[in-house]
């Protein structure tokens, strides 16, 4: 193994601790208290696709801040990862949901 | 790090504990008893909760609109009937979430206000394990001095002291403390069990309660017991406490929910439903609206409203196999009634 690829090795420790412990949550606890987001993707799958898409560090702040945003005040709704290169936190969700959906409808 | 992070919990925790302590005091309670320390705790569960009552109003207003989407909801589910490959699934459920945000209402309540007692419940095991000890190891906080949480470390409740925890007291000989963390713990998991029942079997609409995901939870539910018998008994009997009186608050809420505002399409909802009609009936009058499961894919069933047979008309000109005949109109269980049209859609496609 060359030093670069155990660098690299290295550098995704955090991603894959952090996914560990998100599909732990999924496996073991969510189950137990039934489904409560108010969001689509919930708060663990949009942890989980941030921390993918992002890196540990971004997804952590990402996910933070949507678990914060899923609260009693807030009406919930479609809200997905944003894609590289896109605004990280943006107000409104620019894409409306309809047309995400229609995407992936058959 | 960790313990500058934990310092303002505990110091909450603690000065709140004191506060009550104090006043249990002055009712009467002998001052070092375990009984003025063990109401100390359930006047800390009793705080939080209180404090946590305006997210539980919120929750509750934001469900109220549910009724008014039914009809948009009834287009989503007529667009995906059958469907039960992944990605319809999935964008069923983005439809229905972008209709609740539309309509600025939820059926969910986010994980929030068991996210905000979590710290607290870590902070009050921290002080009933460190801070509350022996006159040599006791670490003032607040309001609570040294003298106090002496004081609390030896008070005793039925010959237990907050802080003895089942394995700790096993090989010592003393029975009281073995007896007290026994029932505490059995307390705790028939408290967490009725509750996680309560919830998911009665006030969940019935497509929740079909699927995978479904059936995981149900296992767990039944499994939750034994992970508390393996837990239960490193907690010291003060957590215990704690753990029951917020079980049985939550208990306390969720009866009022499942009887005055239940979740629509749950089996709550229905058992009031059928009570308001028979309320009515009682009265006299009909009524229009029925409690419809809007969250059930099925079209099977037609509605949940009984007919009403014409008074004063005879038997012969009422309808043929009128619905105050049918079982499965007067079904009270609309799990059940999901469950078969659940099955019988699968039927359909296998053929």
């Amino acid at each position: 193994m060359n030093s670069r690829s155990l660098g690299r090795a290295v550098l995704s420790v955090p991603r894959y601790t952090l996914i560990g412990v998100i599909r732990f949550y999924q496996l073991v606890i969510s189950p137990l208290t039934g489904p409560r987001c108010k969001y689509y993707p919930s708060c663990s799958h949009y942890g989980l696709a941030a921390v993918r898409e992002h890196g540990a560090l971004v997804g952590f702040v990402l996910g933070a801040w949507r678990v914060l945003r899923c609260n009693p005040w807030s009406h919930g709704g479609v809200d997905d990862v944003p894609l590289r290169g896109e605004p990280l936190f943006r107000r409104q969700s620019s894409t409306s949901p309809e047309a995400a959906a229609s995407l992936v409808q058959s | 790090m960790f313990d500058t992070i934990m310092y303002p919990l505990e110091w909450c925790v603690a000065n709140i504990m004191v506060l009550w302590h104090w006043l249990f005091t002055a009712m009467g309670l002998e001052s070092d008893s375990g009984a003025a320390w063990s109401l100390a705790i359930v006047g800390l569960v009793v705080t939080i909760r209180i404090l946590l009552i305006p997210l539980f109003v919120k929750q509750i207003k934001s469900q109220r609109a549910m009724q008014l989407l039914a009809p948009e909801m009834k287009q989503i589910q007529a667009k995906y009937k059958g469907k039960k490959d992944q990605a319809s699934r999935e964008a069923m459920q983005r439809e229905t979430m972008a209709l609740y945000a539309k309509h600025k209402t939820n059926p969910f309540s986010s994980c929030l206000p068991i996210l905000v007692q979590a710290p607290i419940f870590f902070a009050l095991f921290r002080v009933l394990n460190y801070r509350i000890e022996g006159v040599d190891e006791a670490k003032p906080i607040g309001l609570l001095t040294t003298e106090l949480a002496v004081e609390a470390h030896d008070a005793t409740l039925f010959g237990a002291k907050l802080s003895d925890t089942l394995v700790g007291q096993w090989g010592s000989g003393n029975p009281a403390p073995i007896i007290v963390s026994i029932v505490l713990i059995i307390m705790m998991v028939a408290t967490t069990f009725t509750t996680q029942h309560q919830i998911t079997r009665k006030n969940m609409p019935a497509s929740a309660l079909e699927g995978p995901m479904a059936q995981q939870q149900k296992v767990l539910m039944y499994a939750l017991p034994f992970i508390f018998v393996i837990t239960g008994p490193n907690f010291p009997v003060g957590v215990l406490i704690y753990w029951t009186t917020t079980n049985l608050w939550t208990m306390g809420q969720q009866y009022y929910v499942i009887k005055r505002n239940p979740t629509p399409g749950s089996a709550a909802a229905l058992q009031l439903q059928e009570k308001k009609e028979a309320k009515a009936r009682r009265k006299g009058q009909v009524i229009e609206a029925a409690s419809e499961d809007v969250t059930d894919e099925s079209d099977s069933k037609k509605s949940g409203q009984r007919q009403q047979p014409k008074k004063g008309a005879p038997r012969s000109q009422r309808k043929k196999g009128a619905p105050s005949t049918d079982p499965k109109n007067s079904s009270p269980d609309a799990s059940e009634d999901s469950e078969s049209s659940d099955t019988k859609d699968k039927k359909d496609q296998d053929d």
